[in-house]
């Protein structure tokens, strides 16, 4: 998948074709999406196969009754909350706390009946999947204590229509490298690192990335990183040059500047083998910007995303109104 | 029409983005090139602790390091020969390495990435053509 030479036809075919998987792609980190309760077997497949089909990790194999004999002897109930709360390598809910509570009960139940125990087939949640009501381990979960949300299987039911649903709260944003996903707890230096939201308290807001507006912390001084690996006094050379770059469609103009990049990088950073210097030789899209290429080789991965549209497509457009 | 659904193509990840459930944090790099092949945790490098610290350029045009995930072949060796994180990380700028631990820290099978990042997210389950095609999800 390579992006040929435009012509509207094959841009608009290659969007077409980029975004569909992207609507595929995205189901696996946000289940709630999904209108419906997933059942155990779709969890199972997107949230849990990538390390019970393999048995990583100290996991119990799916389909596997000697792995999980020993754990249904421990009962369902602590099963259960095992995955609702995490349990050794098994992170909570297996890594996403999207997934609702009756979500991650019906998919301990699908695995138990996958690996012989047919008795907890009725708890698979097959049925619920198109009402979305009635979930039938309801008993259950009264009994389990979740950590990370004190919603109950019902409760969680009735916050199906809650205010911003899709969007983390601020309490989750920048959480401590233990409970980022990423870094591994049981590591005795994941604790000793710097908490991110401890650096980022004295700093400008921002809406997106690391929360942090980092051109805004720099500017008014609330952080002062080298310029020089050793001589904490070296100055960047700032060149202050805005770029226009008139867009096409209703966007307004990209107003680039030079400034803010230079207070941050070196000319040699982006020229030549990003953009080219030389006026009009540089093709660039959102396409490619997503995908990772021009703008993209920073913003989307550690400079302020796409999302913020307006920090880039800043000048209105004079000529039609 | 074809605007608006070039508009929407642009759109539409943006929405999915905003919504996105962050965890770690926007721009942690996990290193898994050499590592886990050698019995150890994958590295994390934190672009936020460090640009608190340095601007971009030390690292990205006085050091070398290439704007890519995986994409400089950095071993122990060349740490320790004050060569990519060596520069730093010699017991006189940073702590040298002897703190194995404070960066190799990922949970065991974290991939080579550049975490939260557009591409990433865009390409979850695209494996192989994220390898491709972006350049930020090398392995």
């Amino acid at each position: 998948m390579s992006i040929q030479k435009p012509g509207y036809k094959s841009l608009y075919l290659y969007l077409s074709l980029s975004m569909a998987p992207l609507f595929l792609a995205f189901t696996p980190l946000q289940p709630a999406y999904a209108e419906e309760i997933k059942n155990g077997k779709q969890v199972y497949e997107i949230g849990c196969a990538g390390c019970h089909a393999s048995g990583v990790l100290d996991a119990p194999k799916f389909g596997n009754n000697a792995d999980w004999l020993k754990r249904e002897q421990q009962g369902f109930e602590t099963l259960v909350k095992h995955a609702l709360n995490g349990f050794n390598n098994m992170p909570a809910k297996g890594g996403n706390p999207a997934y609702k509570n009756e979500e991650i009960i019906a998919t301990v139940a699908y695995m138990l009946s996958e690996a012989g125990f047919p008795n907890y087939a009725d708890r698979t949640g097959v049925k619920a999947v198109t009402t979305a009501s009635t979930p039938k381990p309801a008993e259950k979960p009264a009994t389990v204590a979740p950590k990370s949300k004190p919603a109950t299987a019902t409760k969680s039911y009735k916050n199906t229509n809650q205010f911003n649903r899709l969007m983390a709260p601020s309490s989750e944003w920048n959480p401590p490298q233990s409970k980022d996903g990423i870094h591994d707890p049981e590591n005795d230096g994941t604790e000793m690192l710097q908490k991110p939201r401890v650096a980022f308290e004295p700093l400008a807001n921002s809406t997106s990335g690391n929360r942090v507006d980092w051109v805004k912390a720099l500017h008014n001084g609330e952080i002062n990183p080298r310029y020089d690996r050793v001589n904490p006094d070296a100055m960047p050379v700032v060149m202050d040059l805005n770029i226009v770059r008139e867009v096409k469609g209703s966007m307004p103009n990209v107003v680039y500047p030079h400034k803010q990049h230079t207070e941050w990088l070196d000319c040699s950073n982006c020229h030549p083998a990003i953009f080219i210097p030389q006026k009009g030789a540089n093709q660039i899209s959102m396409a490619s910007i997503l995908l990772g290429q021009k703008c993209g080789v920073c913003h989307g991965k550690v400079a302020f995303p796409v999302s913020e549209c307006r920090k880039c497509h800043s000048q209105a457009k004079t000529a039609k109104k | 029409m074809s605007i608006k659904i070039l508009a929407l193509s642009v759109l539409l990840p943006i929405i999915m983005f905003f919504s996105t459930l962050s965890q770690a944090e926007y721009g942690d790099v996990v290193i898994n090139n050499y590592s886990e092949e050698a019995g150890m945790r994958p590295v994390i490098f934190p672009h936020w602790f460090h640009r608190i610290r340095f601007r971009c350029k030390v690292c990205h045009a006085d050091l070398g390091f290439e704007f890519k995930a995986g994409g400089n072949d950095i071993n122990m060796l060349k740490i320790i020969d004050g060569e990519y994180c060596g520069a730093c990380h010699n017991g006189e700028i940073a702590w040298s390495v002897e703190s194995c631990n404070l960066c190799h820290s990922a949970k065991p099978g974290t991939e080579t990435q550049v975490h939260e990042s557009t591409i990433s997210k865009l390409l979850t389950n695209q494996k192989p053509a994220a390898a491709s095609t972006t350049g930020g999800t090398k392995k």
